[in-house]
């Protein structure tokens, strides 16, 4: 079963929708956890929301506990939550793409995509990590291809993925087909 | 004509009656067999009982009213702080028992000889709303909404033929979601161009509005589209906005149903082309008519994204209450169907004082000069009627 922890966001039921798709899946409030769920669950999702990722520590303390026992995916603000929870610095950008598309890279060769692979997707995001970045085991995997922006991070060891752009939204080709791989893998 | 001669004489008789446009015309409703006044308390009621009524097919078997923003919040969860405000009803139903088909044409001449009415004021001046933009500007920056749009009012005394006003608001703009309720205290005349709920049995739909283009000669449909497509900022609007409708359907249907039917079309209207979008999908069974009006009011185009933490700011920062605006009329059909719309483009008219309400969006590069100029303009529309 896939857990999903919403931050009371406005796109988390099509996040529920597409992951749908591939298992059961349960989804709840950040303030209001089912902890039987999210003990039963073998996946871990963090929605997208407003605000900055230092404005849920109860979405932090779930990420610290089950870092390495259960798979874990971020989106949007659950992507920041990750990198924050990694010692990553979330800070504002001068450019902000909110209801963008724009083309992102596959950059990294420790990916599950292929790399230099270039498709579109769609961005609603007011805040980026700052880099240089390096944590264990973690790896920027995809970048906008005109802004250089960090996209996606994977940790195939810990199996913990994180996406910067909206899988589930209709900007975004073929966003199934990544949910798929970082499911099944 | 006996129809014509209708109108004259139903407002003649003050009788309460409602206009809702049709596909090939209007229907009005009258012969208000109930009247109920919504409260905090007994919309939970109201609303599952709506379709606990005998469902013999009578096109009669339905409640029709509003729901004001308020009571919409409050139905979420989100409290609002103390307002000032006219202390108008928060929502009002009733059922009609009897329903009258009326052409696209409504003509009807006033008796009411000289308009009595004073001039109208503005509850935020131009200096003020510059504040409240580069506030919600910051806010933006950091991410707590990616767009947020602000309400400014304007209020006049008048003693008005509401009636009148329909009639000639529809001539000049015959608005796909246009309505008129005159009862005996107040009166609303609505030029809505958005719906929000269409429910047939176990399919819905709704189809957002995020871009307005006004028609000169020299726009086609086909150059209307070339515009919106060019137009960066309008084009990210109406992105958010669709899939802020795609989540709020699918909290309520069948995952994998959730469709967009009509991707990013133009709509033509008389006086101008909308940019629109119909989202689609299939109710997931047991669906109640609550768990609907919970999931989709209030209207996302008309509120902002992320609906939760847009609706709280802007209801710490609004000092007056929105009443009607961006509520939501329509009606409940016994059956369960429903069709509700968005109340923008609308004037409240209560014991005699008049209110419009107007907002547009605050996005990151939207500048808050033109977007003040566009809510005189969406104002003066209807405060032309009052000339």
């Amino acid at each position: 079963m896939i857990y999903i922890i919403d931050h009371k966001d406005s796109f988390t039921q099509n996040v529920v929708h597409q992951f749908s798709n591939f298992d059961n899946v349960e989804c709840d409030n950040f303030d209001k956890i089912n902890q039987k769920k999210l003990e039963r669950s073998n996946v871990i999702v963090f929605s997208p929301g407003p605000g900055s990722p230092k404005d849920y520590p109860i979405s932090s303390r779930i990420y610290k506990k089950y870092k390495g026992k259960k798979k874990i995916v971020g989106i949007c603000l659950g992507f920041q939550q990750i990198l924050y929870n990694e010692k990553g610095k979330i800070i504002e950008q001068k450019k902000i793409y909110h209801g963008y598309q724009s083309k992102v890279k596959v950059t990294s060769n420790h990916s599950l995509f292929k790399k230099n692979k270039i498709f579109k997707v769609g961005r609603y995001h007011s805040l980026k990590l700052k880099e240089p970045f390096d944590s264990k085991n973690f790896k920027i995997t995809m970048r906008c291809d005109i802004s250089n922006i960090a996209m996606a991070i994977e940790n195939n060891k810990d199996k913990i993925y994180g996406f910067q752009f909206h899988p589930e939204s209709f900007l975004t080709e073929n966003g199934n087909i990544l949910i798929k791989k970082i499911l099944s893998t | 004509m006996i129809k014509q001669n209708y109108l004259i004489n139903i407002n003649k008789t003050k009788k309460p009656f409602i206009i809702y446009k049709s596909e090939k015309g209007f229907d009005l409703y009258t012969n208000f067999s109930k009247k109920i006044i919504l409260t905090n308390k007994n919309i939970k009621n109201f609303i599952n009982k709506t379709t606990k009524f005998n469902r013999k097919k009578k096109d009669t078997n339905l409640f029709i009213g509003f729901f004001g923003y308020e009571i919409l919040n409050n139905l979420i969860g989100i409290k609002l702080p103390k307002q000032k405000g006219l202390k108008f009803p928060k929502g009002i139903f009733y059922k009609p028992e009897k329903k009258i088909k009326l052409a696209n044409k409504l003509n009807y001449i006033t008796s009411q000889k000289k308009l009595d009415t004073s001039n109208f004021k503005i509850n935020i001046n131009k200096k003020s709303y510059k504040k409240i933009f580069n506030k919600f500007k910051k806010k933006i920056k950091l991410g707590e909404t990616y767009q947020i749009k602000i309400c400014t009012k304007y209020n006049n005394k008048s003693k008005i033929d509401p009636l009148d006003f329909f009639c000639r608001l529809s001539k000049s703009n015959l608005a796909p979601e246009a309505f008129l309720i005159k009862d005996k205290n107040f009166s609303i005349i609505s030029c809505s161009p958005e719906n929000l709920i269409t429910k047939k049995g176990n399919f819905i739909s709704t189809k957002p509005i995020a871009g307005t283009l006004k028609k000169t000669k020299n726009i086609n449909k086909k150059k209307a589209l070339n515009f919106f497509k060019k137009n960066i900022k309008e084009t990210k609007e109406h992105n958010m906005i669709v899939d802020m409708e795609r989540s709020d359907l699918s909290r309520i249907c069948i995952p994998g149903t959730v469709k967009i039917i009509k991707k990013k079309i133009i709509e033509e209207y008389k006086d101008l082309f909308h940019y629109v979008s119909l989202v689609g999908g299939k109710l997931k069974k047991k669906t109640k008519t609550l768990d609907i009006i919970k999931a989709m009011m209030p209207g996302g185009s008309v509120i902002g994204c992320p609906k939760i933490s847009t609706l709280n700011l802007l209801n710490s920062q609004e000092r007056e209450n929105r009443n009607i605006y961006t509520g939501s009329f329509g009606y409940i059909k016994f059956n369960g169907d429903m069709r509700f719309n968005i109340i923008i483009r609308a004037i409240l008219n209560y014991k005699n004082y008049s209110e419009i309400s107007v907002a547009s969006g605050v996005v990151i590069d939207s500048n808050p000069k033109h977007e003040f100029n566009e809510n005189y303009i969406k104002a003066k529309a209807l405060m032309d009627l009052y000339k």
